[in-house]
């Protein structure tokens, strides 16, 4: 039921809520190009010190023609913004997501091999690299963003440990959770729920709780990927039968990795999609203006 | 703490580019086209040699409804960088004499 909910309704609160943002832009759609709109994005990253350049790149981009050329150029810039220096704390958040990513993968290559689940197995990793590969940029953007870096990340670990204290810990727990439906509204629904409404309050920012949320869901996946592909490799293909695929040894660690990466998607847009709307509705209640006096009766 | 690395050589692409006239300001996209580097690669390039005094930059005021445009060009200091990095690759591909065992 909390699935449903959230992928039926969800989308429509978000269509509706771009809609009251700006009327004219959702129907007619965006009224700059798209190498502008990339560029003034990835500028938007760059420390209080670096704007000056962020500037100039806008301003170069400016007096480009031909849509190719101004492509290239606000790809390049984009990529320079991304990584360019000082980074501050968040450094630390992104190595961190670095490492834990790495992990992960190494750790699925390494099952790959030891199991031998042949191109099939080496195309899931290669799937689940790019899925990574975005997770990390998004990851990168969204820490840069001012005040988002540890409430985002201490809700992907709140996240996290909400959700491993449900199946349980150990191994065992990892690949045989089945959630009851109470446990599914907590995970689905109050969680991030309460991360996006956190986020809001945190900053006095609906734009800002967003930013959590979706911080908060991408390592939240990320933390629970690496969790999960180490359940796999501790238990290999012991532990309880699979219900799909696990009659031989490469079928039931080739299914087990796969849900992997099945739940990776799955959490992390639930996370984001309630948190998003979660935040959006905090910022509403807060700045809601008081209602009006009664006027007084002469 | 400012590592002071050697340049690499893009860098050097740019600094010799920007030396070529040094009195001269330059728009970004000239150096891009000019040294032949992506604009993610040039930025960085101009953001370090700015950081280490080495380059001016400036403002052209914008027209109509284009913004202001960034301009840059050598400072003395990088001007004398470039002068030094220029004599040290010409002696180290400057061919050395060998000494011949009997001149020793």
């Amino acid at each position: 039921m909390p699935f449903f909910i959230v992928f039926l309704l969800t989308p429509m609160c978000v269509a509706i809520a771009l809609y009251r943002r700006n009327p004219r832009r959702f129907l007619d759609g965006p009224t700059e190009d798209a190498p502008l709109r990339l560029l003034r994005w990835s500028t938007g990253l760059l420390s209080a010190r670096r704007a000056e350049w962020g500037q100039a790149m806008l301003g170069e981009l400016a007096h480009l023609d031909g849509r190719r050329r101004r492509l290239r150029f606000a790809l390049g810039c984009a990529g320079a913004a991304l990584i360019m220096p000082p980074w501050g704390r968040a450094a630390a958040g992104h190595w961190a997501a670095i490492a834990i990513t790495a992990g992960s993968l190494a750790m699925y290559a390494r099952l790959t091999v030891h199991y031998g689940l042949g191109t099939g197995g080496w195309i899931a990793l290669a799937v689940l690299g790019i899925i990574c590969a975005g997770y990390l940029l998004g990851v990168s953007a969204l820490l840069r963003r001012p005040g988002v870096a540890l409430p985002g990340l201490s809700g992907g670990v709140f996240a996290t440990v909400v959700g491993l204290s449900m199946s349980g810990f150990t191994a065992v727990d990892q690949v045989s959770f089945i959630p009851s439906p109470w446990q599914q509204w907590v995970m689905v629904i109050a969680v991030p729920a309460a991360i996006g409404a956190a986020g809001t309050l945190w900053r006095r920012d609906p734009a800002a709780g967003r930013r959590v949320a979706r911080l908060a869901a991408l390592s939240a996946g990320l933390l629970r990927l690496l969790y999960a592909t180490v359940a796999v490799a501790v238990l290999g293909a012991g532990g309880p039968p699979d219900a799909a695929g696990g009659y031989t040894i490469r079928g039931t660690v080739s299914e087990r990795l796969g849900n992997n990466i099945v739940d990776l998607a799955v959490g992390t847009l639930l996370i984001a999609m309630v948190g998003w709307a979660a935040a959006a509705l905090a910022g509403y209640l807060v700045r809601r203006p008081p209602a009006p006096a009664p006027a007084q009766e002469m | 703490m400012q590592r002071n690395r050697p340049p690499s050589p893009q860098t050097i692409n740019v600094l010799l580019a920007l030396a070529a006239d040094p009195a001269r300001w330059r728009y970004g996209y000239d150096l891009v086209t000019e040294v032949n580097l992506k604009s993610g690669s040039l930025y960085p390039i101009l953001v370090r040699l700015a950081d280490r005094d080495l380059l001016e930059t400036s403002w052209e005021p914008g027209v109509g409804s284009r913004p202001p445009r960034h301009l840059y060009r050598l400072t003395g200091a990088g001007r004398e960088f470039v002068a030094a990095l220029t004599a040290a690759r010409q002696d180290r591909t400057a061919p050395h004499p060998r000494r011949r065992l009997s001149e020793a």
